[in-house]
């Protein structure tokens, strides 16, 4: 790439980076408030059954140095998770970070291989009923993207599972990860995925969203001077038509998937991190949801980063706007 | 919740034909059937909270554990204890339907003033507005409500409201995005050159007669979308809990028998939420296609 490409793409990834920064400080914020306004803060937690009275637990406040004001709480407990210290696992004891990236790994191969499927079905679909137009085939595939948008997904789930153990026999009734030594181990694992990929409400959207823009684009006047011409349409189509409204769809859809992914690791086990938040949520383990929720938000504005990227890496004029 | 972005177009109150005859078959079609899902929900709403079911919700009975649906005096069968599952999807409703109606009103109430603010106020709020509509994206809206389950352990009208408050991002953007496009009409300088007040032309020219579709629209999907949050965290087990009956926690408990081939307990409640939420989305689109004018299949 020339260097003349890369530097409208530096500038606008300066710029979007600060925008992260700031977001991840608000988020990071937001946090604070709910477990700062929470009955019981982040510190009582902590001393919860060990210290009786309250005299007692101002005393143990002020000899461990704990500030009272809000706000320099909200700086240390910044600087402690900037400095990687995000507490300690009520439940586990172990420290949160690295357990929840730990998990946060096989929710991102979770969150990124159902994107796949979801782009898999909702992309062809699209494409072929931007290009051909209304013809017999698009009121079934519309009215079938409608149905699978609405099914509930804990439910499809166990549809799938209960097609591949019983039907197909391929697994045995156990469910989880006891499955070591199977022959299908792997496509197990794909499970989840696909039905995260199907089932996570979004694909009639994504598909109107695709089939909206790829019509847009089908319509300009610089197709139509392609196809004059006899050029290749798809060349001139790709990045307007395809590349730019599918990475926005990503970016925007990272957020419902990763709370699809909340019920699909449930129904089937799988060791993420919408487990983790679902176990913390029920044990009130605030370290640990609190790692869960900055580490979501810091998904989702990656996604949200890279989608600018390709934006301005298609299209330079955009960086000086 | 659902997003449509603002194409630029003709403002399509102003041909005089009334909206069923410039509507497409397949529109009136989605209308109807979401309008028939609607009334039967607040049907069978109305009839749970007077307690006007078939039968006790809570009745056990283990001489007619999981029947068909079909069976005599049960017609839509009975689950793995016996009890009634018409009248348990019936009570179901309970637990989705105030909670609900109150996300909708907060989103609609907070997204139309951020919108308003944004768009009719121009430069000076509407950096922050964007601000705090990328911050409420930035959540994935099931873990935030998680993170507020587990610091407040609330009930499920401070969900909703949790809910409500994720919902305020794409109505505010909706609202704004449609203030810019009638600023570009120059249509609020008229008002302006008319010497109109400002509560006016907001109220009545910029959201009566022009953000009204929308807003309804926006609450058929953000009802939807409540559903689904209910149903979510019901299934979860944080919402309604057992013997109470809410469709997430039917499916949850129906579930357990599913390896026996039992299916008809859990998918019963997955039907009723499926058709429900259908319903909900083919009501909002087929409105946002025939009131908004945007009919591009």
């Amino acid at each position: 790439m020339k260097l003349s490409a890369i530097r409208p793409i530096a500038l606008v990834l300066s710029r979007e980076l600060m925008i992260t920064v700031l977001l991840l400080l608000g988020v990071s914020f937001v946090v604070f408030i709910i477990l700062f306004a929470s009955p019981g803060d982040p510190f009582s937690v902590l001393l919860e059954g060990q210290l009786s009275t309250a005299e007692a637990k101002t005393g143990v406040r002020e000899a461990m140095g704990v500030p009272r004001s809000w706000y320099i709480q909200y700086l240390t407990w910044l600087a402690g998770m900037l400095s990687g210290n995000f507490g300690t696992s009520i439940r586990m004891g172990l420290p949160v970070l690295p357990e929840v990236l730990r998990v946060g790994f096989s929710t991102l191969i979770l969150t990124i291989g159902s994107l796949m499927i979801t782009l898999l079905i909702a992309v062809p679909i699209a494409l072929y009923s931007a290009v051909r137009g209304t013809n017999k085939l698009s009121w079934p595939l519309t009215m079938s993207s409608y149905v699978i948008s609405a099914l509930p997904v804990f439910w499809f789930g166990y549809i799938v599972i209960y097609f591949f153990t019983h039907e197909l026999g391929l697994f045995p009734i156990a469910f989880g990860f006891s499955t070591a030594g199977q022959k299908y181990r792997w496509l197990y694992q794909l499970l989840p995925i696909f039905v995260l990929g199907v089932g996570n409400g979004t694909i009639s959207e994504v598909i109107r969203f695709l089939r909206q823009e790829m019509g847009r684009v089908m319509a300009e006047d610089y197709i139509r001077s392609a196809r004059a011409k006899g050029a290749s349409i798809w060349k001139h189509a790709f990045k307007e038509g395809l590349l730019i409204p599918v990475t926005e769809i990503i970016a925007s859809k990272i957020p419902f998937i990763l709370g699809g992914a909340v019920i699909v690791e449930q129904v089937f086990n799988w060791p993420g991190m919408g487990r983790m938040a679902w176990q913390a949520a029920q044990d009130r383990d605030y370290p640990v949801i609190m790692g869960i929720a900055i580490l979501a938000a810091v998904f989702v504005r990656l996604g949200s980063l890279f989608q600018s990227v390709v934006y301005v890496a298609v299209n330079p004029r955009a960086s000086k706007e | 919740m659902k997003k449509y972005s603002q194409i630029s177009g003709e403002i399509s109150e102003f041909s005089d034909l009334p909206f069923w005859k410039k509507a497409d078959v397949v529109d009136l079609v989605y209308v109807g059937y979401g309008l028939l899902i609607v009334a039967l929900v607040v049907v069978s709403y109305i009839l749970g909270s007077f307690n006007l079911l078939p039968r006790d919700p809570q009745d056990i009975d283990l001489h007619l554990m999981m029947a068909p649906p079909g069976t005599a005096g049960r017609l839509l069968g009975t689950d793995f204890m016996g009890r009634d599952m018409l009248s348990r999807l019936i009570v179901g409703i309970q637990a989705y339907f105030l909670p609900g109606l109150l996300a909708i009103l907060i989103a609609l109430c907070f997204g139309t003033g951020l919108g308003v603010l944004a768009g009719y106020r121009g430069e000076k709020f509407d950096t922050g507005i964007t601000y705090f509509t990328n911050l409420v994206d930035s959540f994935p809206r099931l873990v935030l409500i998680l993170l507020v389950i587990a610091a407040f352990k609330p009930n499920i009208y401070y969900i909703m409201l949790v809910v409500g408050l994720t919902n305020v991002p794409v109505i505010s953007s909706l609202v704004k995005g449609k203030i810019q496009f009638l600023k570009q009409k120059n249509f609020i300088e008229a008002d302006i050159a008319l010497g109109l007040p400002t509560r006016i032309i907001i109220f009545k020219h910029i959201l009566w007669h022009h953000c009204r579709s929308l807003l309804i629209i926006q609450a058929t999907l953000g009802m939807a979308e409540a559903i689904l949050m209910e149903t979510s965290l019901s299934y979860l087990g944080f919402g309604v809990q057992e013997p109470t009956p809410s469709w997430g926690n039917m499916v949850q408990s129906g579930a357990n028998y599913f390896m026996q081939g039992k299916f008809w307990p859990s998918t019963a409640p997955a039907l009723a939420i499926l058709f429900t939420i259908l319903g909900l989305h083919l009501l909002g689109d087929g409105l946002n296609n025939i009131l908004e004018g945007k009919r591009n299949t």
